[in-house]
């Protein structure tokens, strides 16, 4: 039997249920009911990584409540519906993103929160992160704002609402443009706690504030010529420790920077200094200086590195010593690892970012980039947006 | 008060050396799981269901925070480090601040002083409240259904976050410290609003107390977990309410004051034991005591200038010849640091190299010490005690 429809799907059934009267308006009641229902229950997968996923929280928390649109979250993705991928996403974390995709049941939504999902935001052109999930995920939603406020997320949730509505009754739902340009979103709803805030009380914080900038003493204040540091903490060495950093080959005590200390002598000065009380390894922060060549190419200074140490004393009055070290790039550094626990990661970090050798590390592997990361991306002569497959 | 001593484990453990009760096996926890605090990830190595070793996995949120810094001015710097802890945006910006302020030799004006420290204590508040709340939704069903605390404690944070709207018009990521100062004055009745809101956040600490510490399960679920030796932890650089609830009484707030804390005295909060119930009462005293301050400072702020430079008006304006400079503060995780090395940039308008130093990557070090020898249930326990924020960890 051949049926009056422009559809190319004909079944047997769906033949004979065209025939029994009555039915087609039943189902179409039906499938009412089930968009009602799917609608109402948008269950979330928060792909919460950073600050969005702060402000994510808040809106399923007390004040915003999520809940009451039936939007449960869930933290598995096998029971969700809807995935809002909440911060930035770094080229190690997206292929579990998009695992955590795959994982979901059809159908799925996907909402991108705020402006490091949607484009990356200002990490966009660095080497780590990922230019917007929409180079890999195919996004429904997109709610602008850094990081949107729980209102915004709501209004983006029903949005999505009102899309998976027109797609269930066979409509067209328009395609979300990615928003080029970060609207400023305001608050829809008022703050319920919150009197009505009185204009005049915005401008007079603002009339302040201009008069503050504006105002005469503060255009003359002699700021550009560098003052003495007020309270410079490397600096007030005393006597007994200036004693010691001699011993270990310190010629000069600068005033600006901490003291530099021969390679060789630097894993005995941090011993010597913990037995005096400098018990805590505070950090350790290495720098890279490439070579200066001259006009013709010659090498005027070769490439060095520089690695600072900080210890401190702890209790009333506490201290902080600093020293550096230099040495030329091929060359490595003794390790703290023995001396200081804390060692092992700090200097694993610096190791990681910058390319410092450290001997006698116990574990020199990467530790924050994905370990077939190719290159150093704090050396200066790394450009910032290096490319990292496959998404730049 | 005495510094906790406890057994030090050797985190670089050779399996293959070790003999196995049961089975061995290796469990994945994260990245994405909702006890990570974020997108962290541990190799997990069981022995039935005995921890006997750990391998953290960082650098999923690892976004070259660093490495931006160094092609941005002095200015645009201060909205990017919000980002960094995420839950204590105050504190990353006058951490910031502080370090080229100290570059530059600028005096910050007695009222900005205040404000900062106002702000500070608002903001450590606010954080804590966040810890209280996730840590108890890791404790899960076991204290009377956990999203209850989670829910009461993000009730009383909206009201923080409420104040610090007012002032700056963002819940979070403010910009509002610059060099020398800060950007917004507050609103005239800004004082009665935060006084109000402490009368209500005062008046149920004792309810988070009732319904935590006073809680038998609470008590059996953290007691006794994850003792951390104080020495380990001063080795480790661990700072904040962890090396305090290990017996070592130090805060940079008391011992190396900035800000307005010399003009008020600062009661550090410690407990004994060392473990993820000191650490807990640590925090809870933390938030009465950062409520005593508000409450001392914001009747006293001082009449004067917000700021002590000359307006900003472009973003290449402040210049640092050359130096190098240490500058650190109490954030509501312990010590945030900042290394700034200024000159040799392009034109002195930007650092040469910005190290920030995380309290919480120190924090998470301390894993592969804590966590050999309990079972996994505690993993999810002692990596809430810890309060990590990963946005800070990994920048």
């Amino acid at each position: 039997m051949a049926i009056e429809d422009n559809r190319s799907f004909t079944h047997p059934l769906y033949d004979f249920m065209l025939t029994v009267p009555g039915l087609s308006l039943a189902t179409g009641r039906v499938d009412q009911l089930l968009t009602w229902g799917l609608t109402n229950s948008l269950w979330i997968f928060p792909m919460a990584t950073s600050c969005c996923g702060i402000e994510f929280m808040a809106t399923a928390a007390s004040r915003v409540d999520i809940d009451r649109m039936g939007s449960i979250v869930r933290g598995t993705p096998r029971q969700a519906d809807v995935m809002v991928v909440a911060g930035t996403i770094t080229v190690k974390m997206a292929p579990r993103v998009k695992k955590l995709w795959d994982l979901m049941p059809e159908p799925k939504w996907c909402l991108a929160m705020g402006s490091c999902a949607i484009s990356g935001d200002f990490y966009r052109d660095l080497y780590p992160t990922v230019p917007g999930i929409d180079t890999f995920l195919p996004v429904d939603v997109y709610v602008p704002g850094c990081p949107p406020n729980p209102e915004a997320l709501m209004a983006g949730m029903l949005r999505l609402q009102e899309k998976v509505r027109l797609q269930r009754e066979g409509k067209w739902a328009p395609k979300e443009s990615r928003p080029e340009t970060a609207k400023m979103i305001m608050p829809a709803l008022r703050r319920i706690n919150d009197p009505a805030r009185d204009p005049s009380v915005d401008k007079a914080q603002l009339d302040s504030a201009m008069k503050v900038a504006g105002s005469e003493p503060l255009e003359e204040a002699p700021t550009p010529e560098r003052m003495p540091p007020r309270s410079a903490e490397p600096v007030p060495i005393d006597g007994d420790l200036q004693a010691l950093l001699t011993a270990h080959g310190v010629t000069e005590i600068p005033r600006d920077a901490p003291p530099l200390v021969p390679v060789a002598r630097h894993r005995d000065l941090a011993e010597q200094l913990k037995k005096r009380g400098f018990r805590q390894l505070v950090t350790v922060v290495a720098t890279h200086y490439p070579d200066k060549r001259d006009k013709a190419g010659l090498i005027l200074t070769p490439e060095y590195y520089e690695v600072a140490y900080a210890l401190r004393t702890v209790g009333r009055g506490s201290q902080l010593v600093m020293w550096r070290v230099r040495f030329e790039v091929p060359d490595g550094i003794d390790s703290l690892y023995g001396v200081f626990a804390g060692a092992d990661w700090q200097e694993r970090e610096q190791f990681d970012l910058i390319g410092v050798r450290f001997a006698g590390h116990p574990d020199l592997r990467r530790i924050l980039l994905p370990h077939d990361y190719a290159g150093f991306p704090l050396r200066r002569d790394h450009a910032s947006d290096a490319p990292c497959a496959p998404w730049r | 008060m005495s510094v906790v001593k406890a057994k030090r484990q050797n985190p670089h453990f050779r399996l293959d050396l070790y003999e196995p009760e049961a089975d061995l096996m290796v469990l994945n926890f994260g990245p994405q799981h909702p006890s990570t605090h974020g997108v962290f990830r541990m190799q997990l190595h069981l022995d039935g269901e005995k921890i006997v070793k750990a391998v953290p996995d960082l650098g999923y949120l690892h976004r070259g925070v660093e490495k931006l810094c160094e092609r941005l001015t002095y200015v645009q710097i201060t909205p990017i480090v919000d980002k960094n802890d995420y839950v204590s945006p105050m504190h990353n910006e006058q951490a910031i601040n502080m370090a080229f302020e100290k570059l530059l030799g600028i005096e910050v004006p007695r009222r900005a002083r205040y404000l900062r420290t106002i702000f500070a204590e608002l903001q450590r508040m606010a954080s804590h409240l966040l810890w209280l709340g996730t840590f108890a939704l890791d404790l899960g069903g076991a204290i009377g259904g956990g999203a209850s605390v989670f829910l009461h404690c993000f009730r009383e944070r909206e009201l923080i976050l409420d104040l610090f709207e007012e002032v700056t018009g963002a819940r979070f990521h403010y910009n509002t410290h610059t060099i020398g100062g800060n950007r917004h004055d507050i609103t005239p009745g800004w004082a009665q609003s935060v006084k109000s809101a402490l009368a209500v956040i005062e008046s149920r600490i004792p309810e988070y107390e009732s319904i935590t510490l006073s809680n038998g399960i609470f008590f059996e679920r953290t007691k006794g977990i994850g003792v951390l030796d104080g020495e380990l932890a001063l080795e480790l650089g661990i700072t904040g309410p962890i090396l305090r609830a290990s017996g070592v009484d130090h805060d940079l707030r008391r011992d190396a004051p900035y800000h307005a804390y010399d003009e008020i005295e600062v009661k550090v909060a410690s407990a004994e034991g060392g473990d993820c119930w000191a650490r807990s009462v640590v925090r809870l005293a933390e938030l009465r005591e950062s409520l005593r301050i508000v409450r001392a400072l914001v009747d006293a702020v001082p009449e004067g200038p917000i700021c002590g430079y000359k307006p900003i008006k472009l973003v290449g304006q402040v210049k640092i010849p050359s130096g190098q400079v240490y500058s650190a503060m109490e954030s509501s995780r312990g010590e945030l640091g900042t290394y700034v090395i200024a000159g040799g940039g392009e034109g002195n308008v930007s650092p040469y190299r910005l190290k920030i130093r995380p309290p919480s990557f120190h924090a998470l070090s301390a894993l592969p010490y804590l966590l050999p020898g309990h079972m996994v249930a505690d993993a999810v326990v002692i990596l809430g005690s810890l309060d990590p924020i990963m946005g800070e960890v990994d920048r």
